[in-house]
């Protein structure tokens, strides 16, 4: 299909601009940080790791630059993003697979939920425009949409868990616990991603909820809401079929927009509650200036949107008719 | 008796500018509309009331704060007193100081990036929409390119290479990468402003691309360049401070980001000195909470759906309204319509758009509502049908609407549903925006049936068909999105869903008038050959009487919200009673006949708001005299036809006037 | 015999439908020829899609032909190569829009596109005159008092009076020729005529001539001295207005004019069950685009493109077979 087809180029097309910055921006940066890196790391690092790290890096200075771009385009393709210097010496690659999980669950679930509630509440307060309700939530959450997470972060985590030891302070699971598929463990790790994720689900529900409100307001005034009505159909079925599901389109394109500016959030979410995801390690690679995890970890992120925002547009074409045929 | 003609018809086409609000009022900008409204705005007030306390603050830091922010003079880690409002910090500094003094750079780096952005969302945003083509494509690309990356986890690659960078390197990464939002908007409302024709007609007029883009297109956005700018400042403080609080900034700099950074640094919360680290987010919340509120106002302001009116019952007052006394419907109509009123809230008060309307409607009656554009004859059917709200806003403020021996002005939501579509439907003006885009027409016809009946989903299929084939569409079109239809099918298959329940009522609200000559002739006929095999009664509003002229029973003519003339079709075109109905047959060239000069009807339609006194037609009438300006006329019963006009009066002074009870 | 003020020679604009890698062409308008002499109304009569708006534009230098010339004056319009005398040519030719509700910019007051037109037109009103000139050519399409009128926002105005603003700064250029595309359209019954009527008056009192674009038959009788009809992208049919509508030739514009709504007309519910639409003329094959609506077709009409030939005195007409046919039809419809 040609939606398909013009999506997954875009996919690719935002991929490849992606990993060229990753490549460029140590090369654009003053005095040329990618050799000021390698020197960085002779003293700390063997030949033989130092050498592995130039070629992942294509920081070879026997290579023009077209040609190391493209030997750093093959290394990425293969999935060799060199050596971790912060869990020296596992390679990135590994480390970076064994966070991933946890964004997963903790950014993925909540942004999910964030959408699904932000966009019913909007669309229940549209519908029940002028009540209490609608008098109230939006404008709440249009506030703390503009909090920094990481800021509602540190408050949490002052009352919920120093003051009021409701929930755990930090981390991810209990170091005691076993890791694995047993009960104690899962249930210690969802009880520690609690604080986490509503910090999140706070601070990204209010742009959701104003878009789908005034999306469905707008589109209430459409006629065939008010042909809805004249069928006599009931008000749930309206709301739902007619109302929502027109009004969710552009919210499905808002979605995709905006993850990426959740997804950076998140990331200072995970910083202040050490949580072990991508968003904690890539600080800590930054920190510890490790910089081929912090560009794979940058990619994956990347990715990681981009999937998401795949997703979105399969889910849009579903929904809208309309989109499949213009491509 | 002779008539005096109206005095000022001196101009033949009588355009003339009438008496409308007062000069002073028309010497107003689009851009002073729009900083009114935003006045008016609670949330504007909050939010520019915020941003204004905090601009005071970064102007005079030094004057309002006690202390040097970084003098470290007094013991650490103090609660909060009198002296020290907020405690002090873990190093012996005034933490409201520090406050007072770290405004200057938030707002700093809001403000620059706010402006570079918007700028970059203009340039790129108007030339992409404008220019189209390739440039568009190319633009567009790379505008999704930047939106789509995480924008946050870059910067932070880029200030992991460039630590410590101060204020300008952070202004231009966050200005060079936040546009990307703002100027897929700028370019969609562009797209948008394309098809309008001020553009055209610049471009015939021989202007330059570059005039049409500064003088025509910039102005006309000044409501989604602040919007986009607002956005780019709540980002630019909230990503700025993340920065600073991950200790990827100047750790030296007064801001509210770094001080974060030194209470985490030193565990504030656990150690006792709660307002160093909340105090920051409070100031970075504020502030962006200032953006966010102006931001959400603007977008209400602008965008006039947004805004909700609720209308004040109070004074609003038609002009013939009273008490209907109940009065059983009778049983050879289908429907009585009893004294209705409606009235809607506007800007400047409550307007009354169906002033006090009457008529019976008989089984199976093709009754033809006619009026000019605004003269309230679709909020009346509306009305009529209960499906008054946005955007044809209104409520029914007086009166009976009668229809199968039940005031359905009375009924609640739940009782209504059970009649719609099975005793009455409607048919809308565009079928296109009628129908639900996402569904298809099947779907769309099985909704209703299932609403209403038991059927089984064989049984909706096969109803489905047969009223698709008696509107001459093949049923394969059932599978058909409303917008693979060509504009004749889709209104039909809008008549064809009104027939599912072959109920006894059709409202229609200018069914033809998106389709071209032919194709409104040959629907017309349609509808009137299934009136005839299923007998239904209806109600036909359009704007052109003529084109009800073969198949209306009888005529009902609004004027401002008024009946002017109600009468069987044939007797009302050959014999107007009302100048008004007059006019407007006078207004139409004819293919036949003599080729003569018609005047058409002077002047415009009065505003509702301040209807004119007297007759409200009398400003137009070109056969007015005295008593027109200062007397309402009512509605007389003339052979058998009601019109509301002195001039039908039996004699000037005859109390005994029949005056029509509704 | 002179030149004609506007000569149009097989005036083509085909657009490129569908996707980047797509060959459709939509054939908005194809091989269309007239003239039109000084002071003189024609009316261009078609549906919706028929390329009458097309043609406007392309009149209007807003679209390039695809193939075809214009001719102003005798000088090829394609020959326009520097500013000054596209300028020269914007002056002449001036438009008309048919939404007032779009047509001015909302930005500025009313007077905002009458004073651009004199800037740069009409070079020879010093700025300080301007204000009087404007004021002027408000008066001259009968909005008054014009001072008053000129210091109102386009919202302030209703959509007659707008529509009159569109003339106003058409005017102001002193064009020759005035392009009006469907101007009554979008306005209420009871205006239309003023407007119309506003037409009739500025040809006369300053010899503007009118290319009068509508899909409304009867009001193109009204005004029009002579009328050209369209259908799907083609010329069908053309003659003195009156000539064409008591004895109209072409089936299409037979089965037009059946379909105008007439209060005057004493015809009961005629049959005219004629359900088709016009066609999108995407990718065309050789023959008359109007056939499968045609009660008259033949075998040609499924091959040939027909010619517009010429029938009687000023008179042509696109049809193979209509000439017997069309005129029996005609005559049982009299």
């Amino acid at each position: 299909m040609r939606f398909v087809a013009r999506r997954l180029g875009f996919f690719l097309v935002t991929l490849w601009a992606a990993v060229t910055l990753n490549f460029l921006i140590p090369r654009l940066m003053p005095g040329n940080a990618a050799i000021a890196m390698m020197s960085r790391y002779k003293g700390r690092l063997n030949p033989n790791a130092l050498h592995a790290l130039e070629i992942a890096f294509g920081v070879n200075a026997h290579q023009s630059l077209v040609h190391a771009y493209f030997t750093y385009l093959g290394n990425i393709a293969t999935g060799h993003f060199g050596i971790s210097l912060t869990f020296f010496p596992d390679t990135v690659a590994h480390q970076v697979l064994q966070a991933l999980p946890w964004t997963l669950a903790l950014v993925g679930i909540t942004t999910i939920i964030a959408f699904v509630l932000g966009t019913a509440i909007g669309l229940v307060s549209a519908w029940r425009r002028g009540t209490a309700l609608d008098g109230a939530l939006p404008p709440l959450f249009v506030i703390t949409s503009a909090f920094p997470y990481f800021w509602l972060a540190l408050l949490a985590i002052w009352l919920f868990s120093i003051k009021l030891g409701w929930f755990p302070e930090s981390g991810g699971y209990d170091v005691t616990t076993t890791v694995g598929w047993n009960w104690t463990f899962v249930t210690d790790a969802v009880n520690h991603s609690i604080l986490p994720a509503l910090t999140i689900i706070v601070t990204a529900i209010g742009g959701w909820i104003l878009t789908m409100r005034n999306n469905t307001i707008t589109v209430l005034t459409e006629d065939y809401v008010r042909m809805a009505r004249a069928k006599g159909l009931k008000p749930w079925r309206i709301m739902w079929t007619y109302a929502g599901r027109n009004a969710i389109l552009p919210n499905l394109v808002g979605f995709a927009m905006s993850l990426g500016f959740v997804v950076g959030g998140a990331i200072l979410v995970e910083f202040v509650f050490n949580y072990p995801g991508v968003g904690w390690m890539f600080l800590q690679s930054v920190e510890n200036q490790d910089y081929a995890l912090m560009q794979a970890l940058f990619l994956l992120i990347t990715v990681t949107v981009l999937i998401a925002i795949l997703a979105a547009d399969i889910a849009t074409a579903i929904l809208d008719p309309r989109t499949r045929e213009r491509g | 008796m002779t008539l005096p003609s109206v005095a000022d018809s001196v101009e033949p086409a009588g355009a003339t500018v009438g008496s409308g609000p007062p000069e002073e009022a028309t010497r107003r900008s689009v851009g002073a509309d729009l900083f009114r409204s935003v006045l008016r705005n609670k949330k504007a007030l909050v939010g520019l009331g915020l941003l204004l306390f905090f601009v005071v603050l970064a102007a005079f830091p030094g004057e309002i704060a006690p202390d040097d922010p970084r003098a470290k003079v007094y013991p650490p880690g103090l609660g909060p007193s009198f002296h020290h409002l907020f405690g002090t910090t873990a190093y012996g500094e005034d933490v409201f100081s520090q406050l007072v003094f770290g405004t200057r750079q938030s707002l700093l780096i809001a403000l620059l990036v706010g402006g570079l952005a918007t700028a970059i969302a203009v340039v790129v945003g108007v030339s992409a929409g404008y220019l189209g083509g390739t440039t568009d494509g190319v633009l567009s690309l790379i505008t999704d390119v930047i939106l789509v990356i995480p924008i946050f986890p870059l910067i932070i690659v880029i200030a992991a290479y460039e630590r410590n960078s101060g204020l300008f390197t952070l202004v231009i990464v966050l200005g060079v990468l936040g546009w990307s939002y703002g100027a897929r908007q700028l370019r969609s409302q562009t797209l948008s402003l394309r098809t309008r024709d001020f553009l055209e007609a610049a471009r015939v007029r021989g202007e330059r691309k570059s005039y049409v883009i500064v003088h025509e297109i910039l102005p006309t956005m000044t409501s989604l360049i602040l919007a986009s700018f607002l956005g780019a400042a709540l980002y630019a403080v909230l990503f700025a401070a993340g920065l600073q609080f991950i200790g990827l900034g100047d750790p030296n700099s007064q801001s509210w980001g770094t001080m974060l950074y030194w209470a985490e640094n030193n565990e504030a919360l656990g150690a006792g000195m709660p307002y160093w680290a909340i105090m920051p987010g409070v100031c970075i919340a504020l502030l962006g909470a200032a953006f966010a509120l102006l931001n959400y106002a603007f977008d209400e302001v602008s965008s006039p759906a947004l805004r909700l009116r609720k209308l004040q019952r109070r004074g609003v007052e038609a002009e013939g309204a009273e008490v209907v006394p109940a009065r059983p419907q009778d049983p050879k109509n289908i429907l009585e319509v009893r004294s209705l009123s409606v009235a809607y809230a506007s800007e400047h008060g409550p307007v009354v758009a169906v002033d006090d309307v009457s008529f019976e409607l008989a089984k199976g009656e093709f009754l033809g509502v006619v009026g000019e554009s605004a003269c309230g004859k679709s909020t009346l059917v509306y009305a009529i049908a209960r499906l008054l709200g946005a955007p044809l806003a209104g409520e029914i403020t007086n009166g009976q609407v009668l229809f199968k021996g039940q005031d359905m002005v009375t009924l609640s939501d739940k009782q209504l549903r059970h009649i719609r579509w099975r005793d009455y439907s409607v048919v809308m003006q565009s079928a296109m925006n009628a129908l639900n885009p996402v569904l298809t027409i099947g779907a769309q016809m099985r909704d209703a049936c299932e609403a209403h009946s038991t059927m089984s989903r064989r049984q909706i299929e096969d109803r489905s068909k047969e009223v698709m084939r008696l509107v001459s569409i093949d049923p394969v079109h059932l599978l058909s999105y409303p917008h693979q239809l060509s504009g004749g099918m889709r209104q039909r298959a809008m008549i064809a869903m009104a027939l599912l329940f072959t109920p006894e009522l059709i409202v229609m609200d200018e069914p033809t008038s998106a389709l071209d000559v032919v194709g409104q002739r040959s629907l017309m006929v349609q509808i009137k050959e299934l009136q005839e095999q299923l007998g239904f009664a209806v109600i036909f509003v359009t704007h052109d009487m003529s084109l009800v002229r073969h198949f209306s029973d009888r005529l009902l003519v609004m004027y401002a919200a008024q009946v002017a003339e109600l009468g069987r079709t044939r007797q009302l075109f050959e014999k107007p009673l009302h100048p008004y109905t007059h006019g407007l047959l006078d207004a139409f060239p004819s293919i036949h006949g003599p080729r003569e000069r018609l005047v058409g009807i002077p002047g415009s339609p009065p505003d509702l708001l301040r209807p004119p006194t007297g007759c409200r037609f009398a400003p137009r009438c070109p056969q007015a005299f005295a008593r027109c300006q200062a007397e309402r006329p009512r509605l007389l019963e003339v052979d058998g036809e009601l019109v509301r006009c002195f001039l039908h009066e039996p004699a000037a002074e005859a109390p005994a006037a029949k005056e029509v009870v509704a | 015999m002179s030149e004609p003020l506007l000569r149009v020679e097989g005036l083509t604009r085909h657009f490129r439908v569908g996707k980047l890698l797509s060959r459709q062409k939509l054939h908005a308008v194809d091989d269309v020829g007239f003239e039109l002499e000084p002071g003189e109304i024609v009316a261009l009569v078609g549906e919706s899609g028929s390329g009458k708006s097309t043609i406007a534009r392309l009149l209007a230098r807003v679209y390039k032909p695809t193939a075809g010339e214009i001719y102003f004056e005798g000088k090829p319009v394609s020959n326009l190569r520097t500013r000054s005398q596209r300028l020269a040519y914007a002056s002449d030719v001036a438009m008309v829009f048919q939404d007032p509700y779009s047509s001015i910019n909302p930005a500025y007051r009313v007077t905002h596109p009458i004073e651009r037109g004199l800037v740069l037109h009409r070079r020879d009103v010093a700025r300080r005159r301007r204000e009087a000139e404007v004021e002027r050519s408000l008066t001259e399409v009968g909005l008054l008092p014009a001072a008053r009128v000129a210091g109102k926002f386009p919202h302030e105005l209703s959509g007659g009076q707008r529509q009159r603003v569109g003339f106003a700064s058409a005017l102001a250029v002193k064009p020759k020729l005035i392009v009006a595309d469907e101007p009554v359209s979008m306005l209420d019954v009871s205006i239309r005529i003023g407007v119309l009527n506003l037409m009739t008056e500025l040809r006369e009192r300053e010899g503007v001539s009118f290319l009068y674009i509508t899909h409304d038959v009867a009001s193109a009788r009204y005004v029009a001295d002579r009328v050209l009809v369209l259908y799907a992208g083609h010329l069908v049919e053309e003659g003195p207005a009156e000539e064409v509508i008591q004895r109209p030739k072409h089936p299409y514009t037979q089965l037009l004019l059946s379909a105008v709504p007439d209060p005057r007309a004493e015809l009961g519910i005629s049959d005219a069950a004629d359900v088709g639409e016009p066609p999108k003329v995407i990718d065309p094959q050789p023959g008359c685009r109007f056939r499968a609506r045609c009660p008259f077709a033949i075998a040609d009409c499924e091959t040939v493109t027909p010619p517009l030939r010429p029938i009687g005195p000023e008179r042509l007409v696109a049809c193979h077979v209509a000439v017997a046919e069309a005129e029996d039809a005609a005559l049982e419809r009299v």
